[in-house]
């Protein structure tokens, strides 16, 4: 009986996935709540299919690029694998994963599983597998308005982990983060950075993990790498960041990250010091997994970002396709996927002028704006964004798009909120190189957002009905 | 019948920093004043008649481009220099603000012959200069800015000391780097190292070849434009290079 509706529930999901396939919608989290209903125990079941090891990927900012990185690293491996893809990392969207990779018998044997998941989705995830790893990124305050306090979200994960023998890997720069070692007993491994050339003496923001998590005496920082990230002790209780097993030096951010990580020389076609952080935790992983330092060299080199390639996300029931542009040529092109949109849409444009994206920004006059019709082409709204947000507007208002739909907002979260709260069917957000990933970060975020709130009202229908 | 014709000289040559959006602006400000204009592309192996344009504008270009350019126009430049002093006006950029000097010397001291009409030479260094630029200028008595973003190897000396630069640099290079000034204004011509989108953050300077134009065929300027996005855009750039 157990088994048929196993069964049942694995062709209702996989029905669901082809069907939202068809229909092109994003579809990450549908199958696997569908599966759920009919049989609750079925990430349980398929979990017990992973023959080697599991891997969880939480934290605030950068799970989604360090699992595809370590994806990445277990693909050029030959390993075969379990994993969610970008931004579905609630329990719906890792059952759909385990359902995908799965056969109609739910018996297919898997080597592992790499499962990037929500904060608040680690205990209930670990009540049904089992991983041997953990790995916690950083914690930042953004997601404040949805799970109250950072807090919480910290002590569920460590009430969830505390009495197992799961491993935790964890980052050592991070004071919110280090402490989980003496609160658990757990077995843990660190990742950091060396001083780098990019550290900063003084932070520029008040940053959470200010203050000692042990006493709450105020930390003191000889150096920032990256927001509250750096090396740091508490002049009251002597807490401060633990030795590492995986240390990262020499590093340089342009034109790409390149750095050693131990002995290992990594090259990656990434940018910004968060994503070297990705990079580093990926390599962390891999190197636990104990694959060769040549796959993971050559898959980290390799592993080129597809943000921006026309990346679709799905916020709120609209169409947002992320494009990178960065000359004449591919400014055309992503116009003219615009202009075949048949829809109502908004256009997001951040122009930055870092060395990165070319400090002389003259080549957006090469580029023919003018084949966007605004009025004809049911264009409702430009928000001009970035370092440049001046002369992209500028560009757009010569091409004969009424001011009245130009709008300017250099903060590129505020303005990708604004392309998107303005009445439309589909958005497409516009960006240069040194913007793209900021960009990516604030879609992948309103988009699980977005999943949250409609599992919300899932639930609170289902419980009036009831 | 377009009410203006402005003469875009050697667009095939001349074209490396966008510099058509200078032409779209003058024609977009044109037309919201109720104007309509027609651009005309002048091609080489053409016979120019200066006389018939209410402007010219010849943008940037590599070397060889330029030394294309000189030989062509060398027939027709006492026409150019007679218009030029009864006030055509024309907005010469980059490459094409170095061809209307005496000579152009390469880096191996090789001498290139300029139109000669204004008096000033150019020398070209190994580094480039490059980066924003903000310049303080002045029109009718009135202060303003000149923002834009300069990218080129020569290195300008005006030697005639009455003529005038387009600005004072602020921030940047400008003509050499050493003498704090940039580009030159004579009668109606301006030519400049600001390459690119010149007059869509620069208003008053679109306006300005605007006026003149009017003025020319007997109409009075008056209107005012909504500049808005023209000044965010300058400003921007301002904060960014002078804090
Ligand atoms: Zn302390």
């Amino acid at each position: 009986m157990k088994k048929v509706a196993l069964i049942i529930a694995i062709i209702a999901g996989k029905f669901a996935a082809c069907l939202s396939k068809m229909v092109g919608t994003g579809g990450t989290s549908i199958p696997g709540k569908i599966a759920l209903k009919l049989y609750p125990q079925i990430l349980k079941e398929l979990a017990a299919n992973i023959s080697e090891e599991i891997f969880v990927v939480t934290g605030t900012n950068g799970k989604t690029t360090t699992t595809n990185m370590l994806a990445g690293i277990l693909k050029e491996k030959g390993y075969t694998f379990v994993h969610n893809r970008a931004g579905a990392n609630m329990i719906t969207g890792i059952t759909t994963a385990f359902i995908k990779e799965t056969d109609w018998l739910g018996k297919r044997k898997t080597a592992y599983a790499l499962l990037e998941t929500d904060e608040a989705n680690v205990p209930l995830l670990l009540k049904q597998l089992h991983p041997r790893v953990v790995l916690i990124t950083n914690f930042f305050s953004d997601q404040l308005d949805r799970y109250g306090e950072l807090d919480t979200t910290i002590n569920l994960i460590k009430d969830a982990v505390r009495d197992t023998n799961i491993e935790l890997v964890l980052n050592a720069d991070d004071p919110l983060v280090t402490h989980f070692k003496n609160d658990t007993g757990l077995h843990c491994w660190y990742y950091g950075f060396d001083d780098t050339n990019y550290d900063r003496v003084l932070s520029e923001e008040g940053r959470e993990g200010r203050f000692c998590v042990f006493c709450a005496h105020e930390l003191y920082y000889q150096r920032f790498h990256y927001a509250q990230l750096g090396k740091f002790c508490c002049p009251e209780c002597g807490n401060k960041n633990p030795e590492r097993n995986f240390t990262a030096h020499s590093l340089m951010l342009t034109p790409k990250i390149e750095m050693k990580v131990n002995d290992i020389e990594i090259i990656s076609p990434y940018q910004g010091f968060y994503n070297a952080y990705n990079v580093l935790a990926a390599v962390s992983l891999a190197k636990l997994v104990g694959i060769e330092d040549a796959i993971i060299q050559k898959a980290i080199a390799n592993y080129e970002p597809d943000a921006g390639r026309m990346e679709q996300f799905e916020i709120n029931n609209r169409k947002v396709t992320l494009i990178l542009v960065k000359n004449p040529t591919g400014l055309n092109q992503a116009l003219a996927a615009i202009n075949t949109e048949p829809a109502r849409k908004t256009i997001f444009f951040a122009l930055n002028d870092n060395v990165a994206d070319g400090r002389d920004i003259s080549w957006i006059w090469d580029a023919d704006i003018e084949q966007i019709t605004v009025l004809h082409l049911n264009v409702e709204a430009i928000v001009c964004s970035g370092q440049r947000s001046g002369d992209i507007a500028l560009r757009f208002k010569y091409a004969d798009a009424p001011v009245d739909r130009i709008y300017i907002e250099d903060e590129l979260q505020s303005g990708i909120k604004k392309a998107l709260s303005v009445a439309a069917d589909a958005t497409y957000v516009l960006s240069t190189y040194t913007a793209l990933f900021i960009c990516r970060d604030i879609l992948i975020k309103l988009q699980q957002e977005s999943i949250a709130s409609a599992d919300l009202i899932d639930q609170i229908q289902k419980s009036t009905e009831s | 019948m377009a009410d203006f014709i402005i003469a875009h000289l050697y667009p095939e040559l001349m074209n490396l920093y966008g510099d058509r959006g200078n032409i779209i602006c003058l024609q977009k400000r044109l037309e919201w004043r109720g104007y309509n204009s027609y651009i005309e592309a002048i091609s080489p192996g053409c016979q120019i008649e200066f006389n018939q344009y209410d402007m010219i504008f010849m943008g940037a270009g590599s070397d060889r481009e330029q030394k294309l350019v000189v030989n062509e126009l060398v027939h027709n430049c006492s026409d150019l220099k007679l218009e030029i002093e009864q006030g055509l006006p024309a907005l010469f950029v980059g490459g094409a603000y170095q061809l209307l000097g005496k000579y152009y010397e390469s880096s191996d001291g090789v001498q290139m012959p300029g139109l000669n009409l204004l008096d000033f030479y150019t020398q070209r260094e190994q580094n480039r200069l490059i980066g924003n630029i903000v310049l303080a200028a002045s029109l009718h008595g009135q202060p303003f800015t000149v923002a834009g973003f300069e990218n080129h190897a020569g290195r300008t000396y005006l030697e005639d000391k009455e003529i005038k630069a387009l600005g004072r640099v602020i921030s940047g290079f400008g003509n050499n780097g050493e003498d704090e000034q940039e580009g030159i204004w004579y009668k109606n011509l301006i030519a400049t190292y600001l390459h690119g989108p010149l007059l869509p953050k620069n208003p008053i300077l679109a306006d300005y070849f605007i006026e003149v134009m009017m003025n020319r065929k007997g109409i009075t300027f008056a209107s005012r434009l909504d500049d808005h996005i023209e000044n965010f855009a300058h400003e921007q750039i301002k904060k960014k290079v002078l804090g």
